[in-house]
């Protein structure tokens, strides 16, 4: 292919591209989403079945998840947070396609979801006195939701 | 097409998730439970190492119904689950064998090992099950304790013990080898947590512990 040949196809690739420029970054959320729902669902799973509750060779999840704050209204706080991590993925995978205003409500959801994190890991640090590490893990996905989400946002205001 | 492929993902994924929290509900509830509440599985029991030998034994080796518990002093669950099994022995008398497994959750429960030793060492006065009730029962005063030797020699002096030699014992070679012995006969049987509770060789899932639940268990295995 010769050098005139190249520069025209170049400015093609560029049209078909997959998705338009910053959704990358939005693409990234929704699969890092998934790994915390996947987390959350484990979660409830072992809430709602009973199995949090005894102790194991892993310190620390039955002391978290036994305690009065693992339910928020008698609602387990992992079937919350599942709900809350699928919401981050259907708003990403929207944001993703083009779909408007899904953009300001997954930030101000994820900054919530990183508030409430920074909470659960006050609680388990200074009230609870014990780390569960499948909340710990949930707590790391938020915090890199955030950062994620965050930069999509400034990498879309940089680009208008 | 392309205006709904991303609600079709996200549908996608919805289904998965459910169908995921059903499926491991039901696998976490009870993998091979049949309707009695029983697990199906093969029984362990007798293919596992015996464990410390004799072991603490409550109500006759003839008992038709024998409940094997995996139990760690220090562990809550197991603290509540300590006055069921002795209402259990109150109502099945003769007919239900308790036997108690040392299996201390160590690092989980810093003073759980120490809490074992103290049991086997009152066993070896004789007074195993009257330590075991002590320490359950006291739980909560020795949980937080910084060292509770001075605690569990109060119980060895409550409970009637020599506690000279009961200081010498629950050092000694005896109690530990007892320790460890229940602990591989544990892990052969795939016990992962306490308490974990085994009747006539097959696992009880944890939530039916409760006593209506257990009492119905017991009733089945009866009536078998």
């Amino acid at each position: 292919m010769s050098r005139d040949e190249a520069s025209r196809v170049a400015p093609q690739s560029k049209q078909t591209s997959l998705l338009p420029s910053g959704s990358w970054w939005y693409a990234a959320a929704a699969v890092v989403s998934l790994l915390g729902l996947a987390d959350a669902i484990y979660l409830t799973v072992e809430h709602i079945t009973g199995e949090s509750v005894r102790c194991t060779i892993i310190a620390g999840c039955s002391e978290v998840l036994s305690s009065p704050y693992a339910v928020v209204g008698g609602v387990p706080l992992a079937l919350i947070g599942a709900v809350a991590y699928f919401s981050v993925f259907s708003l990403a995978t929207l944001t993703v396609f083009g779909y408007k205003g899904t953009r300001g409500l997954l930030t101000i959801l994820v900054a919530v979801m990183f508030l409430v994190s920074l909470w659960l890991i006050y609680l388990q640090a200074f009230v609870i006195h014990s780390f569960c590490q499948y909340c710990l893990f949930s707590a790391g996905i938020t915090a890199f939701l955030t950062v994620i989400v965050f930069l999509a946002r400034r990498k879309s205001a940089v680009v208008k | 097409m392309k205006r709904n492929l991303p609600i079709i993902i996200i549908l996608l994924v919805l289904v998965v998730a459910v169908g995921a929290f059903f499926v491991m509900t039901r696998s976490a509830t009870n993998p091979t439970a049949n309707t009695n509440g029983f697990s199906t599985a093969p029984s362990t029991t007798t293919a596992a190492p015996p464990g410390a030998q004799p072991p603490h034994t409550l109500g006759p080796a003839t008992a038709p119904v024998r409940l094997e518990e995996f139990g760690d002093f220090e562990c809550p669950p197991c603290g509540l689950l300590h006055p069921i099994l002795v209402k259990m022995h109150q109502e099945f008398g003769d007919k239900l064998q308790i036997t108690f497994r040392q299996f201390p959750l160590v690092p989980t429960h810093q003073h759980a090992l120490s809490a074992a030793s103290a049991a086997e060492a009152a066993g070896l006065q004789g007074k195993f099950w009257e330590m075991h009730d002590k320490l359950y029962e006291n739980q909560k005063t020795w949980h937080d304790a910084f060292d509770v030797r001075p605690i569990f020699e109060d119980f060895a002096k409550q409970i009637g013990l020599d506690v000279a030699r009961f200081k010498e014992d629950i050092n000694s070679d005896i109690v530990g080898q007892r320790i460890s012995l229940d602990g591989i006969r544990g892990h052969a049987m795939n016990v992962k947590g306490t308490p974990t509770v085994f009747i006539n060789g097959r696992e009880i899932p944890f939530e039916s512990l409760p006593e209506d639940k257990l009492r119905v268990i017991i009733n089945n295995e009866l009536a078998k």
